[in-house]
């Protein structure tokens, strides 16, 4: 065998390992991390959109700063990072007049907590890195009416979880519904009888909300846990906008030292041949 | 004044080797004129090992060893220390990319022979480098205290308690307590950062010391040391510097450009360079779903989990690192370059790197009884490839090696 064709051996020898995963992984299906919810909801952060950050970061503090702690970030450094100006942000989001900008976002959970959830509710910080930010996204449109529940309400991505649902003015009741749906033939389109009937079958397991009981409509929620999700994508990683920008830059300067070294090289070699 | 700085210079050059051993090393090195881009990975693992050391030395400073602070400390030098993200980064990134390069250079040295006399020592060594980074890597990743850190800890030292009679006193010994704990860290910590270190850097020179001593190879496994000039130096050989350097300058402005497209937009690596569970403080109260290793250790960790047998699985993992030492011994081969061995050697290398992806692949998924078999097999073909080695190599029609590069 000849050099060329060695390596071209051994890259279809890896071509063939590279498409048995694929198979592999095709196949081998498991319960995705959004379990009775099935695929998670694909979230897509804008780290840049000042706006959505700002008012995800109202959201979480006026709904949920009262139970989760954020304690690995400051509060003056949210305010610099969201473009608020610091005077506007505590007088309007920063309830404890005692706090100055340096402190850490350490929470109002007294220490009983415990009693109160079966679980102390978790600091939230680091969600959006160890949960991801689609299972954020998809977990809280996922509630639902359950008279078996301590609150009321259960959850199709955490099912059995201990939080109640605290944005449920907002959204309204959510409920698990069933639904009539079309028979898919198989040659791909929706079976009919012998009159042109579309055939359906009853299929549950639907969110739906009992309309006017919300304060927001579907849209508006939907927006308003996408802002809150992506300011818990933020906090995460509060540099992550900032790694994406200079990312480009150091990028670029390897290209151009990856492009100047080998014109050096071949100029080199060029009086050695 | 020129005057003077040569008088300084010859001063120092009677009293230390410095332009003998630059010459000898660097400027005048004689290395083999005509390689392929395999031959750049012993370069970038250099790259990447002072890569680790820098970044690492700027780690310690804000970093805390202890059970309360090391999780915390983390995040801190994520968020408050300036530029503190960009150092972290750079050392988890980098602990990945070590470990892709050395494999590649590693693989390398089956594809041509790297090991062959003389080189026997220099593959030792190396393969001594390989089980230092893995031990090294090991350490560092308990360092940030999550909750991947815990168990995977939990899950390797309790490996020791498989060894007969010793095991649980041993287990004891390496953890310092009766659980992981803040003990546990801080003896982790001072060996991550000093003894492995020390005894890498060592291994380092010695592996390049011999590898000077012998000479590098090349991909036709050609000996370029039998048509010398009149001064000794090989006919098919070109000068370290600058042709190497300016070669390994390209392979490096490649390399750092894969690293910091994955240090800048995919830092997690998909969840194989920092696992998503450890992004959660240690809690030795919840077991997280799904223990994998990093990456590195896949193949491993597979092995490990095929034997049923805890004392079974953890010999045949130490088994499977430790047949790389006697490589030199197993390939009775004529010649040492796979464009001139016969095809059996050439289907059992491509069946060995299938095998090794794929039991790396099984070790970071679950298992399901497909998988099982899947790891045993490739278990089975992973030690076939060196225990077959003697008589494959041995038995087999080789094409003449030309005798010039």
């Amino acid at each position: 065998m000849t050099n060329k064709s060695i390596n071209l051996y051994f890259c279809n020898a890896f071509l063939i390992l590279a498409l048995s995963f694929f198979f592999n992984s095709l196949y081998a299906a498991e319960g995705g991390p959004c379990k009775d919810y099935g695929e998670c909801d694909k979230f897509k952060y804008s780290l840049n959109d000042m706006e959505s950050l700002q008012r995800g970061a109202a959201t979480y503090i006026n709904y949920c700063y009262g139970c989760h702690s954020l304690k690995f970030s400051r509060w003056g450094r949210v305010a610099k990072d969201l473009q608020i100006p610091e005077d506007i942000f505590f007088e309007s989001l920063v309830f404890d007049k005692s706090i100055k900008p340096g402190d850490l976002m350490a929470g109002a959970m007294p220490e009983d907590s415990v009693n109160w959830f079966g679980v102390a509710p978790p600091d939230l910080t680091l969600v959006s890195r160890y949960k991801g930010d689609d299972w954020i996204y998809s977990y809280l449109r996922a509630y639902y009416e359950d008279s078996s529940k301590q609150y009321g309400v259960n959850n199709l991505v955490y099912p059995g979880t201990a939080m109640p649902n605290v944005l449920l003015s907002l959204q309204g009741n959510q409920r698990l519904i069933c639904k009539d749906i079309a028979v898919i033939a198989e040659n791909g389109g929706e079976k009919r009888d012998e009159y042109g009937n579309t055939i359906t079958k009853e299929k549950c397991g639907f969110l739906e909300v009992e309309e006017g009981t919300g304060e927001l409509t579907k849209e508006e929620f939907d927006t308003l846990i996408y802002d809150l999700t992506n300011f818990l994508v933020y906090v995460g990683e509060p540099i992550k906008a900032t790694r994406e920008r200079i990312g480009w830059y150091v990028v670029f300067y390897f290209l151009i030292f990856t492009a100047l070294s080998s014109l050096l090289y071949r100029e080199y070699h060029k009086d050695y041949n | 004044m020129k005057e003077r700085a040569g008088k300084l210079f010859s001063w120092f050059n009677t009293r230390l080797p410095i332009i003998n051993t630059f010459e000898r090393h660097l400027s005048k090195h004689p290395v083999p004129s005509k390689v392929n881009f395999w031959y750049l990975f012993g370069a970038l693992a250099s790259v990447t090992l002072i890569i680790q050391i820098v970044s690492g030395i700027w780690l310690i400073m804000p970093y805390s060893n202890t059970e309360e602070e090391a999780f915390s400390s983390i995040e801190y030098i994520m968020r408050d220390v300036d530029y503190g993200w960009v150092i972290r980064y750079i050392h988890t990134t980098g602990a990945s990319m070590f470990f892709a390069v050395v494999y590649l250079h590693m693989f390398r040295g089956l594809l041509y022979g790297s090991y062959q006399k003389p080189k026997e020592l220099v593959w030792i060594f190396g393969c001594t480098i390989y089980l230092a980074m893995m031990a090294e890597g090991f350490l560092g990743y308990v360092l940030p205290y999550g909750q991947m850190s815990y168990w995977g800890a939990q899950v390797i030292i309790s490996l020791f308690g498989a060894i007969p009679y010793i095991g649980e006193s041993l287990e004891l010994w390496v953890r310092g307590d009766y659980y992981i704990s803040g003990i546990t860290v801080s003896r982790f910590f001072a060996l991550h950062v000093v003894a492995l270190p020390l005894v890498l850097i060592a291994l380092v020179f010695l592996h390049l010391v011999a590898l000077h001593e012998v000479g590098a190879g090349n991909p036709e496994g050609v000996d370029i040391e039998e048509f010398v000039d009149d001064d000794g130096v090989p006919l098919d050989s070109v000068p370290f510097f600058p042709y190497k350097v300016l070669n390994a300058l390209v392979g490096i402005g490649v390399f750092m450009t894969v690293f910091a497209i994955i240090m800048f937009f995919f830092p997690e690596g998909g969840g194989y360079f920092i696992e998503m569970a450890n992004f959660q403080k240690a809690n030795p109260l919840v077991t997280p779903d799904h223990i994998a290793p990093v990456w590195y250790y896949a193949p491993f960790f597979t092995m490990l989990r095929a034997i049923p047998d805890p004392l079974g699985g953890l010999i045949v993992m130490a088994a499977a690192v430790a047949i790389f030492f006697v490589v030199p011994w197993l390939d009775r081969s004529k010649v040492a370059s796979i464009r001139y061995k016969g095809i059996y050697s050439k289907i059992a290398l491509t069946l060995f790197g299938v095998s090794f992806l794929t039991l790396g692949y099984l070790g970071t998924v679950g298992v399901t009884e497909v998988r099982k078999i899947m790891s045993v097999i490739c278990t089975v073909i992973y030690f076939a490839y060196f225990l077959l080695m003697p008589i494959y190599t041995k038995y087999e029609t080789t094409k003449e090696v030309p005798k010039r590069l």
